[in-house]
């Protein structure tokens, strides 16, 4: 299916290529610590994303020498992303960016903060501007309280989605003590607390160089990515430190069965978290039960498969139905979202397939063809230069090879997608996070 | 890069990019029609009832099996505006034959199952299947009803239907509750085999192929081409009356403001880079007036960006406010375009626009999706002009130019949704865990 070699270039980069499907990436570890990856594409487009493993799970943490361990306003990582674009010489990020004609953007997830642009010309000066004002951290009590402002709005915004309150309903249902619970962008009191002293302390903890990585992709050279890493970053290593965050740890199981809210919505919707409560340590490990795991997913709710297609055909599913997944080393987890007017229904047919199929096994045909489509999902991946900096990107900051998946694919056996089938699809690790809409209230309280 | 434009039938034509730099292909067949109360309604069920079942893939999920089987292609119909037109598009976008690691045809699979969805519906007594018809009609109606569920987007329709209240833009692309409750099979059914010989059809195909073998392929789809093709226009108004103002009520927690204005400005009128630049300057990026002023220097929202339609000539700024900030936030947008009628921006700041537009444009070229959208809308203005064209014109643009755009940009309605929740904490908002 693809053949991989793995060799040195001058500039010092290591090429991992796939010649199956023509793809390849150059790696190495700049001399400032930051690690580098380039992704040679030929199309219009670049891409540049730099991204470092702080997100908003990373709440309590200390770093070498520290004693004690701190503990940080929830959305913080959030905030600090928000707060980098400022800069003290009154020259605004966006503004800089627009000069080289880049448009530029970033985002916090769960595990990682990644501040990207995209361009059609003047790449090299845009990653100068990139490697430039995300390395240099400027913060004030003024500009923080500007950001709150701002960012209580995106909060507020968030209040009226639907969409968040479903997800964070259904992540607080599973999870008890991991901070993935937290909405991302906190709430408008804690990001009340939050200031300037604060902000540089997570600054020092997380953006140091050797904590972050930078993938950048499009029709690039590796030596003009290094010479400009040289001149922003300089030669000299910087200090490497350890950092330590932790959570507090997870019990087995779910939190809550159930979490329902009103709001103004015109249908119920529901969305079902299962949580796997096995992570592998090894990245590897991690990678393949991450594989297989999609793998189940597709081969048990996918809108080819028979359950999907039963409820819609009863009325009890439509076409905004899917499922999707986040994990890393502290927490795993798949969700079954739609729409219902019976969400409970969904939620009890959906036990009985699960359990039907405990009882008489996976089938093995769905396991063969959503192989293929696993591999045709890979394939497909490399047509959009952000995606393929992003999701590697999102890989690297895991731990993960982006160009191991084909051979991840391939270790995978139908006997051990019914073992992982068998140790998260169970009743215990399942949780439901319901919004109703807000005359079901009035109904019920009437 | 170009695109070439064969004439499969009447009516019906193909335009083809031959490219090798994707690894996908991407294939979209396109039913227009003028939008219209009677009929958008029953346009917008059409797509959902064909994808119910054909002759050879009876049911959904032995389609989408097919699908899964031809390397994970994908394919979406959609029902979507332009202008005062009504758009159906079934789309593909699929895994080219050289990356199989088999001998099968994906592109060739692909059209099969293209044509299975638009031409050979699964039919019962010489229509569609009643039950197919009854379920899809929910699904329609609780889609157009869930148009609530996101406000940002809601206050935008519901500013434009009230700027457009007399003129057909008004009308959704997906129909009304009432409309599609009212379709019955039969009358379903005479209207798609209405729609299959009286629209006009556009093709667009990026990738590997051999554009006169699929030319013939869809010349025999579309066998004869249509009876009659209909006028494709949209009605455009440069002026505005008496400002109006519409303000609802809704129980969420922020205020949505959106204010429409009649741009003054189309894409045939040939110059349309010029009033791009103009909305670039104003609310298209974060270093915008609206952007660096509404957002950055006020702190009054999250976002505040203005979006123009070209061709209907109107543009609706909107932001995401606390509802004791709306006279506040209406004033500063409409202050921001004044200062640019006034002159009152910089070379500096034109400069980053014209950067920004000319990358924006020239993007378009990675994504074969964005370049369906492009050609579209350029054949509804009849013109051919590709994104690099386009580009290549914005760099000569002058302040005047752009003051006088701007000139031409009238208010006209003022739309806000008013949150009538209390911040959280003041209320019952919270879920309840069990």
């Amino acid at each position: 299916m693809n053949n991989k070699a793995t060799k040195t270039n001058s500039h010092g980069f290591t090429v991992r290529e796939d010649s199956s499907i023509g793809e390849k990436y150059f790696y190495t570890r700049h001399s400032s610590g930051l690690d580098i990856y380039v992704f040679p594409k030929k199309l219009t487009t670049y891409y540049a994303v730099l991204g470092t493993r702080y997100g908003s799970i990373h709440n309590r943490f200390r770093r070498d020498g520290d004693s004690e361990f701190i503990e940080v306003p929830d959305g913080i990582a959030h905030f600090l992303e928000h707060k980098m674009f400022d800069k003290g010489d009154g020259v605004d990020t966006f503004e800089r960016f627009s000069k080289t004609g880049a448009s530029a953007n970033a985002f916090t997830s769960f595990n990682m903060t990644a501040y990207l642009y995209s361009c059609t010309s003047n790449f090299y000066d845009s990653l100068e501007i990139l490697l430039d004002y995300v390395t240099k951290p400027y913060f004030t009590e003024q500009t923080v309280q500007k950001e709150q402002g701002i960012i209580a709005q995106e909060i507020r915004m968030g209040e009226d989605n639907p969409g968040r309150a479903l997800l964070f309903g259904m992540l607080g249902a599973i999870y008890e003590k991991n901070s993935v619970r937290i909405d991302i962008a906190g709430t408008v009191d804690s990001i009340a607390k939050i200031n300037a002293d604060l902000l540089y302390r997570c600054y020092e903890t997380f953006y140091n160089l050797g904590n972050m990585a930078l993938c950048v992709c499009g029709d690039i050279e590796c030596e003009k990515v290094l010479e400009t890493a040289d001149k922003i970053l300089g030669t000299e290593p910087r200090r490497a430190f350890r950092v330590e965050s932790v959570q507090e740890p997870e019990p087995r199981g779910v939190y809550k069965k159930r979490f329902t809210r009103h709001m103004q919505v015109a249908q119920p919707l529901f969305a079902i978290g299962f949580k796997d409560c096995d992570i592998p340590d090894d990245p590897k490990e991690r990678m393949k039960r991450d594989q297989a795991l999609g793998l189940i997913s597709d081969m048990l709710f996918s809108k080819s498969g028979s359950f999907y297609n039963e409820l819609y055909a009863e009325g009890l599913l439509n076409p905004d139905f899917g499922t999707w997944g986040g994990n890393e080393e502290s927490y795993s987890f798949k969700s079954i979202d739609g729409e219902s007017r019976d969400p409970e229904a969904v939620y009890r047919r959906l036990m009985e397939y699960i359990d039907r199929l405990h009882r008489d096994g996976l089938c093995r045909e769905d396991f063969e063809r959503f192989l293929r489509v696993a591999y045709s999902e890979y394939i497909k991946s490399f047509d959009s230069i952000s995606e393929i900096a992003e999701k590697s990107l999102s890989d690297i900051m895991k731990g993960y090879d982006p160009f191991d998946w084909p051979e991840v694919i391939r270790s995978i056996d139908f006997d051990y997608v019914t073992k992982v089938f068998g140790q998260v699809f169970r009743d215990e690790n399942a949780a439901m996070a319901t919004v109703l809409p807000l005359d079901d209230k009035t109904k019920s309280e009437s | 890069m170009s695109i070439t434009k064969l004439e499969v039938a009447r009516g019906v034509t193909l335009n083809v990019m031959e490219t090798d730099k994707f690894k996908t292909n991407y294939l979209s067949v396109n039913f227009l029609v003028p939008l219209r109360e009677e009929t958008a309604s029953l346009n917008s069920l059409i797509p959902r009832v064909l994808s119910r079942g054909s002759e050879k893939y009876p049911t959904l999920e032995l389609f989408n099996k097919r699908l899964d089987y031809l390397y994970s292609a994908s394919f979406s119909e959609s029902v979507m505006r332009r202008g005062e037109n009504q758009m159906i598009e079934f789309a593909a976008q699929f895994v080219d034959n050289v990356y199989a690691f088999d001998d099968t045809d994906i592109t060739g699979g692909v059209i099969e199952m293209l044509d299975q969805l638009i031409f050979h519906p699964l039919t019962k007594e010489g229509r569609f299947v009643s039950e197919y018809v009854e379920s899809e009609k929910r699904n329609l109606i609780d889609s157009i009803k869930a148009q609530i569920n996101n406000k940002r987007y809601y206050a935008i329709a519901r500013c434009g239907e009230e700027m457009c209240r007399g003129e057909n833009y008004r009308f959704s692309a997906e129909g009304t509750v009432e409309g599609v409750s009212a379709i019955t099979p039969e009358s379903l059914w005479a209207q798609y085999k209405h729609l299959l010989k009286n629209s006009r059809v556009e093709i667009f195909f990026s990738g590997r192929c051999d554009p006169e073998k699929l030319r013939g392929i869809f010349a025999y789809m579309f066998a004869g081409g249509m009876d009659s093709i209909p006028e494709l226009k949209t009605e455009v108004i440069r002026t505005a009356g008496e400002v109006r103002e519409v303000i609802e009520d809704q129980p969420v927690a922020q205020g949505k403001l959106s204010v429409g204005f009649r741009t003054g400005h189309v894409l045939s009128d040939g110059n349309y880079h010029i009033f791009a630049l103009f909305n670039e300057l104003y609310g298209g990026s974060p270093t915008s007036k609206l952007f660096t002023n509404v957002r950055e220097r006020l702190s009054l929202c999250y976002y505040c960006s203005s979006r123009p339609e070209a061709l209907k000539g109107v543009m609706i700024v909107a932001s995401g406010i606390e509802v004791d900030k709306f006279e506040q936030t209406r004033d500063e947008i409409i202050a921001q375009l004044e200062g640019i009628k006034a002159g009152n921006f910089t070379d500096g700041e034109l400069e980053s626009a014209k950067n920004a537009l000319i990358n924006g444009y020239r993007a378009h070229n990675d994504s074969p999706a964005a370049l369906d959208g492009w050609y579209l809308s350029r054949m509804l203005a009849g013109l051919s002009d590709s994104p690099d064209d386009a580009a290549a014109k914005v760099a000569g643009v002058t302040r005047e130019q752009i003051i006088e755009a701007a000139g031409k940009v009238v208010l006209d309605t003022v739309y806000f949704l008013r949150g009538t929740l209390l911040p959280e904490g003041e209320d019952d908002a919270e879920g309840t865990e069990e």
